[in-house]
């Protein structure tokens, strides 16, 4: 039973340039999926087609069976949290509590209960210090803790982070990211934008986008025997996956593939 | 930076700081309603007193407040010279001719440079000022040599004066109320208590609430755009753009040359935050909890109480 299905889409900001190119994809509850591209490929695109920010031009998507439109996009938008790239744009509160308790707010959570879940979710980003000061004098990664807290008090089935952890220094990411590992066990489906491959590698599946067309989207283990995929979209590949590639050994390759996935 | 965003907001512990922000706008509204119906001197003194009293028991600088009255200073120093200008009423205190001659207008511009060299010196500005002005009437009053190519007579009646110091205690009073509401209150606070106090307005279709979510994205943003503005200038120094110097039409292309980058980046940044405001289930007008909430205590009803006691008063006072 797919969570999120995209049904040949395309879009366009204007009439020279499409954004997508007739995407077809089929997202399972539970899933745990990253999606990599060059600068353009159309990653935010896609992020914002699928929370009804971007209406496309043709095609049609689909959210827990929900056919997504202007009517049906704040009901579904529940179901939907998203963290954008830019996280100085995405700072509504006057204070960190005040951005955190946003979308809550808008939610109707009573307060009290807004009020223990700023303190745990602040908590777990590392920014319970920080809950008073205004966004002018925080960091570029500060700010962006402050963006994700905010969407995980949502409670929202499915999660897009749209290169939301690329200012976040090594300790902060890697404990977030297994926060996010125990939310996607618990069901919560994972939709991870990134540029970091190690961080992909945590997905079950890869989606790689390539001038606006899926130029493939398969599971990760099957993805890292085709390096040529990661070159001819001008990805990075991790230094083992490099290895393996040059190496003739089929049990050798098979060991750094392994070693790939446990890392 | 953070001076534009938290305004003339001073963090303190004060009386004032505990206050409801509610109570303390219509407070305010009302005692500047009550100054408003005094209608002599001793009354007013009375409402100073209470002002200063005010300002005591809020552990407000006065300092602080005098600064505050900086930005109205030229008001006041028009109401004066207004007032005892056209003022013609009670008895007549000084009459005097005040003569344009070679002399007298050389001597104000002596006045004037002088005035402005001393001002260098950067203390006593005010008093500065005053013997400034002074000076120019007794030149204007006893330069009276040669042939005057102008001359007028000024009378000065008793009444000239008594206004304009009425008229002025009463502007210094309104503006004691108004910074001690704005020195001890924080902007997202003044901005939640209005949003509180509008809310009926909502039967005639005014959202106080998107009204105040407006304000406060901007006072958001403020110290967001001012720090754009210091990028966008500080790109343009490193490739050759000087800010500092040339003609007035040189300034001008700069200026827009920041302006025109300025404001394709505060659209493209709005168009951003309406997304992520969207994303995150905001819908204009509909229902909403809030985080921030605003409570009375005991200190409000006491307030509320003296206030009222002063409105009141004031009403007697025009009544009788
Ligand atoms: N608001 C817009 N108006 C017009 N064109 C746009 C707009 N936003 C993006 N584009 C174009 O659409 C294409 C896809 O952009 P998108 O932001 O989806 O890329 P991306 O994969 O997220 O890139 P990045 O890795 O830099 O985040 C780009 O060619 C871009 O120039
Ligand atoms: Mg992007």
């Amino acid at each position: 039973m797919s969570i999120i299905s995209v049904k040949d889409v395309s879009f366009s900001y204007n009439e020279k340039k499409l954004g997508l190119k007739n995407v077809n994809i089929e997202i399972k509850k539970g899933e745990w999926i990253a999606i990599l591209g060059h600068n353009g490929s159309g990653k935010s695109t896609l992020a914002k087609t699928l929370v009804g920010l971007l209406e496309p031009q043709s095609g049609e998507i689909l959210i827990d069976q929900v056919l997504l439109n202007d009517e049906s996009a704040y009901e579904l938008r529940k179901k939907i949290g998203i963290v954008f790239q830019n996280p100085d744009n995405q700072f509504v509160g006057v204070t960190v509590r005040d951005d955190i308790a946003f979308g809550m707010e808008n939610l109707c959570i009573p307060r009290e209960e807004m009020l223990e879940k700023i303190d745990f979710y602040a908590q777990k980003v590392g920014m319970k210090e920080y809950l008073d000061k205004q966004p002018s004098n925080l960091s570029g990664g500060q700010k962006q803790r402050v963006a994700i807290a905010g969407i995980l008090a949502m409670h929202s089935d499915i999660l897009i982070f749209d290169e939301a952890t690329s200012m976040l220094d090594p300790y902060t990411r890697s404990d977030l990211i297994e926060y996010i590992k125990t939310l996607n066990k618990e069901g919560l489906t994972i939709i991870m934008i990134t540029h970091d491959v190690n961080e992909a590698l945590l997905a079950d599946r890869m989606l790689i986008l390539n001038q606006g067309e899926v130029y493939a989207f398969e599971a990760t283990n099957d993805l890292l025997k085709k390096p040529e995929v990661f070159r001819e979209c001008h990805l990075e590949l991790p230094v083992a996956l490099e290895v393996a590639s040059k190496v003739e050994s089929q049990k050798i390759k098979e060991k750094l593939w392994e070693y790939v996935l446990t890392k | 930076m953070n001076s534009i965003i938290i305004g003339q907001y001073i963090p303190g512990k004060g009386f004032f700081y505990r206050l409801d922000p509610r109570t303390k706008i219509i407070s305010v509204l009302f005692l500047m309603i009550a100054v408003f119906m005094l209608e002599n001197i001793t009354q007013l003194s009375i409402a100073l007193a209470a002002a200063i009293f005010i300002l005591l028991i809020g552990q407000i600088s006065i300092i602080k407040v005098a600064k505050g009255l900086r930005a109205i200073f030229v008001l006041l120093i028009f109401t004066f010279v207004f007032q005892i200008a056209l003022n013609t009423e009670g008895k007549i205190l000084s009459q005097a001719t005040l003569h344009f001659n070679l002399y007298s207008v050389l001597a104000i511009v002596l006045a004037f440079v002088f005035w402005r060299i001393l001002l260098r010196l950067g203390k006593f500005k005010f008093l500065l000022f005053l013997a400034f002005v002074f000076g120019v009437y007794f030149i204007l009053r006893y330069v009276g040599y040669g042939t005057d190519f102008y001359s007028f007579s000024l009378t000065i009646y008793e009444k000239g004066i008594e206004m304009s110091v009425f008229v002025i205690v009463r502007i210094l009073i309104i503006i004691t109320f108004t910074t001690v509401l704005t020195l001890s209150t924080k902007p997202t606070d003044l901005t939640h208590g209005i949003e509180c106090l509008l809310r009926p307005l909502k039967k005639i279709g005014f959202n106080s609430e998107d009204f105040a979510l407006i304000i406060s994205l901007s006072l958001r943003y403020i110290p967001t755009i001012f720090d754009e503005a210091q990028k966008i200038m500080a790109a343009q120094a490193s490739r050759g753009a000087d800010f500092s110097e040339g003609k007035l039409k040189d300034k001008l292309k700069q200026i827009i040359s920041l302006l025109v980058p300025m404001f394709i980046i505060a659209f493209m940044r709005s168009e951003e935050l309406a997304d992520a405001m969207e994303s995150r289930n905001f819908v204009p007008g509909q229902s909403r909890t809030r985080i921030n909430v605003l409570k009375f205590s005991m200190i409000d009803v006491y307030s509320g109480v003296f206030t009222l006691l002063c409105f009141a008063g004031a009403i007697v006072i025009k009544v009788i």
